[in-house]
């Protein structure tokens, strides 16, 4: 009697494990379809090595890499990387990955690209290799609407919040003449978090990069919040690759030229942001 | 926002197939392994039982996230290179074992000598003692530590998050942070690892009554 119950336990547990291992398979790969268009493939012939690109990214990242109800990917850098992908003549393959390992996971070879709002930084030089810019941002600062806060003067005493670990964190440090002004700086783990700490009434003012920022405003009711007009400075995304892979940088670079020249990034940009904010 | 509650459990469950794979996978290394560990801790070679205990160090003394990661990236620099699920496998697998090695060690100590004494004298062997003497005895005075262990394993799967696989609380973050809506679909997330702690509870009580005798 126990014997057949553990019996039963155990087929019962080996079904669950294979179904699971297979139903997962196909969640995190999702290959996009590459139409190879007549007109773009002469800049594919360039002496690239590669059957696919698999492009690292964080797929909990909206509005720039997300997945949507069903599980599929979405967002600006998404969309950028389709485009880019039909103009080299190469599928991209989308691999998530967590954030804080992505150039770990790019000197192992599980990536050939970073991309998804990834920010020039001097730091990032001396380990990556960066495309052209194809995004301008800017480290702004949003308060409550009924907030007295109206210039980064008037941060002086006050409670700021920024994501942990985020480029704005270091757009703050680097104005250490305002930064020593606050009464506290709390750094959460997503700008979403900020975002209720503020409402809340903790927190005074986020500090946090203008795209991301203004996408969760307009979820949460953009009447709501006001973004100030001083801002912390302004840093450009670009595409991450490997140092010594100059061949795949040129044709990432090229694919960049041709998505804008031929007004793809504007059309992208309008959708997401209302504006264009993507480099001429 | 009950409907938008009831939404994100039926988004959040699409990771239930990475949970579920690591949590199963990972009971199906650690526990024959455990064995192995527990039996090698026990033993009377010197050298054995002091690299048992050095596992058991190194595998409790350091925190399972990092362990996930050093297979999955440090292991390739010596040539070893695993996939992401077989690489969340392998460390939770390598980790549990440790635990359930303890656990086993004290089941298996917890039978007095005199049984062994007493079962010699009435002829039994080696493997008749422990299949009939020790091992009924030492599985049921094991039961609930082994179940506080399978419960945590449930929680301790959100780890896989460093390799960056599509579990539960993976996916709730990632629909937190488009819908602008972290707390709630962190809540959804809570139901589903309650649902699947309370099936387990309810699947040890019943084993335990199972094994249930007088002593």
């Amino acid at each position: 009697m126990k014997k057949r119950i553990l019996g039963l336990c155990m087929a019962a547990i080996m079904t669950v494990a294979m179904s699971a291992c297979s139903s997962n398979t196909q969640t995190t790969q999702q290959p996009v379809e590459n139409t190879e268009e007549t007109t773009q493939t002469e800049q594919g012939d360039t002496a690239l090595s590669y059957d696919k690109i698999v492009v690292g990214l964080d797929d909990t990242f909206a509005p720039l890499g997300f997945r949507d109800e069903e599980g599929n990917l979405q967002g600006v850098d998404v969309e950028l990387m389709e485009a880019a992908s039909e103009i080299i003549g190469i599928p991209f393959e989308l691999q998530p990955i967590d954030w804080s390992m992505k150039e770990t996971e790019l000197a192992n070879k599980n990536i050939d690209l970073i991309w998804n709002g990834y920010t020039i930084t001097e730091e990032r030089k001396e380990k990556v290799a960066f495309s052209q810019p194809y995004l301008n941002n800017r480290q702004v600062v949003v308060t409550m609407a009924d907030s007295d806060i109206n210039t980064l003067a008037d941060l002086a005493g006050k409670t700021v919040a920024a994501q942990a670990e985020s480029s704005a964190v270091d757009a703050i440090n680097s104005k250490p003449e305002i930064a020593e002004t606050f009464a506290d700086l709390g750094e959460f783990e997503t700008n979403d978090q900020c975002l209720i700490d503020l409402e809340a009434g903790r927190t005074d003012a986020v500090v946090a990069d203008e795209v991301i920022i203004r996408y969760y405003v307009s979820k949460k009711g953009a009447e709501n919040y006001k973004i100030l007009e001083e801002d912390f400075g302004t840093e450009q995304y670009a595409v991450g690759v490997r140092q010594e892979d100059t061949a795949l940088l040129e044709a990432v670079n090229a694919a960049l030229d041709t998505l804008k020249e031929n007004g793809t990034t504007k059309t992208i940009s309008e959708k997401w942001f209302g504006s264009d904010i993507i480099m001429e | 926002m009950l409907g938008a509650l009831l939404g994100y459990i039926v988004e959040v469950s699409r990771g239930l197939g990475v949970t579920l794979s690591v949590f199963f996978m990972t009971l199906a290394i650690s526990l024959p392994l455990g064995i192995i560990v527990a039996v090698c801790r026990l033993s009377k070679n010197k050298i054995i039982c002091n690299a048992a205990k050095f596992y058991i160090w190194v595998l409790r003394g350091t925190p399972l996230m990092l362990q996930i990661a050093l297979v999955f990236f440090g292991l390739p620099s010596i040539g070893i290179t695993f996939d992401r699920l077989p690489a969340a496998y392998m460390a939770c697998g390598l980790n549990y074992a440790a635990y359930f090695g303890e656990i086993f060690r004290s089941g298996i100590q917890s039978i007095e000598r005199g049984q062994r004494e007493a079962a010699n004298i009435l002829g039994f062997q080696t493997i008749q003692f422990y299949r009939f003497i020790l091992l009924p005895q030492a599985i049921k005075r094991t039961l609930p530590a082994i179940g506080n262990e399978v419960i945590t394993l449930v929680k301790d799967t959100s780890l896989v998050y460093v390799v960056a696989v599509n579990d539960i609380l993976r996916v709730a973050k990632g629909a937190g942070g488009r819908d602008a809506n972290t707390l709630l679909a962190y809540v959804a997330a809570g139901i589903l690892y309650l649902a699947m702690t309370y099936i387990i509870t309810k699947l040890f009580e019943v084993i335990e009554k199972k094994v249930q005798y007088e002593e």
